[in-house]
Formats: structure tokens, C-alpha cells, sequence
């Protein structure tokens, strides 16, 4: 292994090392972790049964819409996906800010480490600490409510394809911190996008078709819809494959994408000074 | 670059555009804009309408030599800050060129990097919620240095700071002087050749302060070069070979500290003490014949006394009309002192005013 890729594998690391220990020491943030997974989707999961009536009615227009009568399963694999993907979408951005609110970005900018494999560190400590909460929500599933999940290598490819996908939005994001400091609003108004137009607990069947249309353009639907069928109802590669591959393509032009926004942002905020002001 | 220079700048300019405030912001901001910053105005300054520029550091020239000591001296807003961040790449500049160790920092920015080890001012460039060996564990590698190399780094440098006892605490239970150590323990990681130290003992007590200037002369001792900015002129007289005076981004004088001096040896600085603030008399004392710069500082001996400072060609010529202003102007002189002139005089001569303005 050449020096280069030792050396980034070692930056990335270690970011992520920093990061989970910041992290862990923070403990009201570990208990929120666990706790939240667990009651939205249970949220769902209880109008849902409301609405089926009491003698579960209607769970067949369900079936027939989806392909499954298991709406708790379907509800928690879109919820929990969604929280997920989302702590990984907005964990580079948020720990870019958080560098410049503590006021240790110049530190480590004034290093000759990659910055590209410094921030993705940060992001994968939030991919390893968020998989905590994915556990513990399937695990809540599987016990209250019976649940089976099929963990097949397929499903385990959809996750690392969806997960560089977010990376690749992370990154872009990434940028956008560094230019326009706070993003919350934008963040806010992306989260209820992927919220509404990627299917998280209802099929994409019941909605509009200029809703479909948008939702078509989100990599979020095609690693739900993935998982789904997948892991719920026993769908195959050849099933599936022409999503998964358009999942696939997605992934690599976000990545591609956002590392270039970063290193053209990044050459900015030099010429810029703009880098420490928070 | 000269195999004898560490650092070479070259007309340096850094210029940054500064954005209006927009329609909401001015409607609800109590503040006019204001002027009297210590940078320059350059461009359309239209009170906010158009943006304005800032020349933070305007066409700055000088070169450091390996293993020398080189104090960047000014005031607060002087531009010794904008100047460490572009040698450090942070920060772009808009014009001229500078090459540390060898290479450019513009074309070669991660060269630059790797040859460096910076401390910015400010407490706040380290991990609050880490200790001070994960600190350096984690820069350790940022810096490119191999894991099994680093361990026994990081015990020398802990050692050597004396921080070892401490070396697994969290930094958020440091003090500021450990902090500042920390700081320069962890610039010394990769022990790169040419370190920069920006206004390190600021904030540190009396005591502190001290043991960081042993430290900084150990490091000159080792061969590392350092370009230290500070606006305390006894620590750029006690720890420079040379010194370069910046005001206004720009360097108004660069040489030894004691050719510095050399140059208004021939002045006598007279210290006036009185029992309160000079209102009025400062410009009439700066008329005076033969007077070359006058500042005015509260005392800092726990009592409400005012120390006026007049830098003169000939104190026998000034004293008299000296006194007679303060008399006419009410003030009662508590105490005459005329002194050697320091190098806060040279500053002093050279501007017009203080450093602790």
C-alpha cells in the first residue's frame, strides 16, 4: 500500500476515532439515539392499525398497493432507513459546523492531511453510532411485533450503495456550510422532501403522479423501496436489479459530484478568508 | 529561494472585500457604520450601499533566515494575523508571492503545510472533550506521522511541556497555560522546520508567559526557525533577531532589536505620572518643538494614576513647556521619570502612537 493511501486511510480514521469519542461523551446524546428510532416508527405504526379497522379490513388494500400485509415491517424498514440515511446525509455538514463553532477547523486545515478524508471520517463515525439506533428499532420490531427481517448480503450492498450515495449529498452540503454557515432551514426542507416523497410509510402508489415523478429523482426512494422488497418480500437480484443499478448510478455521480463541489468550495473559502468566520 | 531563508515574503497584499449590509440588516441595526479601523479603506467605501475593501496587509516584504528568531510586531488589526494565516495557507492572498521552506504557498500549498508547525491565537484550536494525548494521537496523524514513531513523540513532547501528569484528562480541565502548551506540543508533532507562533503567550499570567519564551528560545536552540507575532515589546526584545514593525499592513521598519533602538538613542523619553486622564493636552504636547510621539496609558499600579510618555530629541528643551501645558491644562504631576528610550519608543516614533492602543 502506497504512503498516499496509508496516510488517508490513517486521517480517515482517526477523524472517525475523534469523533466517536466526542460523541460518547456525550451521554444524553447516546440515549437519544436509542430512544427516538424506537417511538416514530411505533408513531406510524399504530395509525396505521387504526386505520386497517378491527378486524385488520383493511390490510388487503394494503397488500394490493405493496405486495405485503406486513405494514409494520414496511413501516419501520422506511423509517428507520430514513433516520439512518439521514444522520449520514447530515453528519459531514454538521460536524463541519461544529469545527467552526468550537473554532478547531483552522487547526486541522493548517495539517497536511487530506481534508476530503478527514471529513469523510467524521461521517463514518456518524454512519457506526447511528447503526446503534437501527439495531435497536429492529430489534424493538422483531420482538413487539413480530417482525423478520431477511439480513441477505443483496440487502447489506443496498446500504453501502445507499450510504455513498448520502455521502456524496453529505459532501455537497459540506460546501454549502463552509460558504453559507448555517443551513438549517435547507436542511429542514430536505428532510420533509425525502419525508413525503420517498415513500417512508406509505407505498408511492397512492401518490400523485407529479409526486411519483420527484420521487423517482431521489436516491432515498430506491434504497427504501430496495430494502423492502428485498428483506420483507423475498424479491431476487433479477427482480430488482434494474433499480438497484440505478441506485448504483446515482451513488456514483452524487460521490463524484460532491467531492468536486467540496475541493472547488475549499480552493474558495482561501481565496475568500471566510474559512474560521462563524 | 535562498538556502539561508526559511520563510521569504514578497509583496504581500491581502485585500478583502468587505459586503454591505442588506436592507433588513440596516433597517433594524442601531449602529451606523463605522470608520477608524487600523486597516485601510481601499475602494468605494459608500457607508454600507457599495461594498468596501479592507487592506489587511498591503505589499509586505521581508525574509527570515533558518534558525532565527523573527518578530512581527503591531498593534491589534495590524495585519500580523491575516499575514501568519497566508503563510500557513489558510488564506489566499490577493497579491505578491511568499515560499516557506523552500516552497510556494500558493502553488505548493500542502508542502508548505507539512513543513510547518502553527499555533494560532486563541485557546479554542483544540479538542475540549478529548485529553491532551488524544489531541495529539489524533494530529499525530494528521500530520503524517507513522503510528509507531508517534507514540514515543507524544511522550517526549507530553515530557517536555509537563504535561504527562495530566496527559489523560480532559483538555476542558486545563488551564490556559497548559492549553497554550498543548498547542505548541502539538505544532511540534512532525518537527517541522520552521514553526509559527501567533501572539502564543497572550492571555497566559506573568509566570506562564515566562516559561513559554524558555521555550521558544529552546526551539530557536534546536534550529527550528520562528516567526512570532506579539504586540507585548519586551517579549519581541527579549526572544527576536530581528524585528519587523507593522502598522496598517504595512512593515514600517525591519531590523535587530538593537539597531532599532540604535536609531533614536539620541531621544529621551520622559514619563509624566498624573492623577487623571489627560483630556485635551495630548495634541498640544504632540505640537511641542523637538517632540517625536506622545501616548497616554492608565497605570497599572492599582491606583487611578495616568502615565503620559513623550518621546523628545532633547528633554532639557521640552521639560519646561512640558510642565506648563499639564499645569495650564489642571493635571497635577505625581511623578518625572526621563528613561532610556525602548523599543516602544521606536514603535512610538515611528507611528505616532501606542501599541496598546
Amino acid at each position: 500500500m502506497s504512503r498516499t493511501i496509508r496516510c488517508t486511510a490513517r486521517v480517515f480514521l482517526a477523524a472517525a476515532r475523534r469523533d466517536f469519542l466526542i460523541t460518547t461523551r456525550y451521554a444524553d446524546f447516546v440515549v437519544g439515539m436509542l430512544v427516538w428510532p424506537i417511538l416514530m416508527p411505533s408513531l406510524t405504526v399504530f395509525a396505521a392499525k387504526a386505520l386497517a379497522g378491527p378486524d385488520g379490513a383493511g390490510l388487503s388494500a394494503f397488500a394490493e398497493r405493496t405486495g405485503t400485509t406486513d405494514y409494520v415491517g414496511f413501516v419501520f424498514a422506511g423509517m428507520v432507513l430514513w433516520m439512518w440515511l439521514n444522520m449520514v446525509l447530515w453528519s459531514v455538514g454538521g460536524e463541519l459546523r461544529a469545527e467552526q463553532r468550537r473554532g478547531t477547523l483552522e487547526s486541522n486545515w493548517m495539517t497536511p492531511a487530506p481534508r476530503l478524508a478527514m471529513l469523510l471520517g467524521s461521517g463514518l463515525n456518524q454512519m457506526i453510532v447511528s447503526v446503534m439506533p437501527v439495531f435497536a428499532s429492529l430489534a424493538v420490531c422483531s420482538a413487539a411485533w413480530g417482525v423478520r427481517f431477511a439480513a441477505t448480503p443483496l440487502v447489506c450492498l443496498v446500504f453501502l450503495v445507499s450510504t455513498i450515495a448520502m455521502f456524496g449529498m453529505a459532501l455537497a452540503f459540506a460546501s454549502l456550510v463552509l460558504f453559507l454557515k448555517e443551513l438549517n432551514a435547507a436542511v429542514f426542507f430536505l428532510r420533509g422532501v425525502f419525508m413525503v416523497f420517498c415513500g417512508l410509510t406509505s407505498p408511492l402508489a397512492v401518490l400523485p403522479p407529479w409526486m411519483r415523478a420527484v420521487s423517482r429523482a431521489l436516491p432515498l426512494t430506491y434504497s427504501i423501496d430496495l430494502v423492502r422488497r428485498l428483506s420483507l418480500a423475498g424479491a431476487s437480484y433479477a427482480d430488482v436489479s434494474r433499480d438497484f443499478w440505478v441506485l448504483t448510478a446515482f451513488a456514483a455521480g452524487l460521490m463524484a459530484a460532491g467531492c468536486l463541489a467540496f475541493l472547488v468550495v475549499d480552493r474558495a473559502v482561501r481565496r475568500n478568508g471566510t474559512l474560521g468566520q462563524y | 529561494m535562498s538556502v539561508a531563508n526559511a520563510i521569504e515574503v514578497e509583496d504581500l497584499r491581502r485585500t478583502f472585500t468587505r459586503r454591505a449590509p442588506n436592507t433588513l440588516t440596516r433597517m433594524f441595526s442601531r449602529q451606523r457604520p463605522k470608520g477608524g479601523s487600523n486597516a485601510k479603506e481601499a475602494g468605494c467605501g459608500d457607508s454600507g450601499k457599495r461594498p468596501a475593501a479592507l487592506v489587511a496587509v498591503d505589499g509586505i516584504t521581508f525574509d527570515i533566515r533558518v534558525g532565527e528568531i523573527f518578530g512581527l510586531l503591531g498593534p491589534n488589526g495590524a495585519g500580523k494575523t491575516t499575514t501568519i494565516k497566508m503563510l500557513c495557507t489558510l488564506l489566499e492572498p490577493t497579491l505578491g508571492t511568499a515560499r516557506v521552506a523552500g516552497f510556494d504557498i500558493v502553488r505548493e500549498p500542502a508542502r508548505v503545510r507539512a513543513s510547518l508547525g502553527t499555533v494560532l491565537s486563541g485557546e479554542r484550536s483544540l479538542y475540549w472533550k478529548l485529553t491532551g494525548r488524544e489531541n495529539l494521537e489524533y494530529f499525530a496523524a494528521l500530520y503524517d506521522v507513522e503510528p509507531s514513531t508517534a507514540r514515543e513523540r507524544i511522550r517526549e513532547l507530553l515530557d517536555r511541556f509537563e504535561l504527562a501528569d495530566k496527559a489523560n484528562e480532559l483538555v476542558e480541565r486545563y488551564s490556559t497555560g497548559m492549553r497554550q502548551r498543548l498547542s505548541i506540543a502539538r505544532a511540534l508533532l512532525a518537527n517541522p522546520p520552521v514553526l509559527l507562533l501567533d501572539e502564543p503567550t497572550a492571555g497566559l499570567d506573568p509566570q506562564s508567559a515566562r516559561n513559554l519564551r524558555e521555550v521558544v528560545r529552546e526551539l530557536k536552540g534546536e534550529g527550528h526557525t520562528i516567526l512570532l507575532t506579539t504586540h507585548y515589546m519586551a517579549e519581541a526584545d527579549e526572544l527576536s533577531d530581528r524585528i519587523a514593525i507593522i502598522d496598517h499592513g504595512k512593515v514600517i521598519a525591519l531590523d535587530t532589536p538593537a539597531v532599532l533602538k540604535h536609531h533614536i538613542q539620541q531621544m529621551h523619553s520622559v514619563e509624566v505620572e498624573t492623577d487623571r486622564a489627560p483630556n485635551g493636552i495630548l495634541d498640544e504636547l504632540r505640537s511641542l518643538p523637538l517632540v517625536r510621539g506622545v501616548e497616554c496609558v492608565q497605570s497599572g499600579n492599582g491606583y487611578e494614576t495616568w502615565t503620559i510618555r513623550v518621546l523628545t530629541e532633547n528633554s532639557r528643551q521640552t521639560l519646561d513647556a512640558l510642565l506648563d501645558l499639564l499645569r495650564a491644562g489642571g493635571e497635577r504631576v505625581l511623578n518625572l521619570r526621563v528613561a532610556e528610550p525602548t523599543l516602544e519608543d521606536v514603535f512610538i516614533a515611528l507611528t505616532g502612537k501606542s501599541l496598546r492602543y
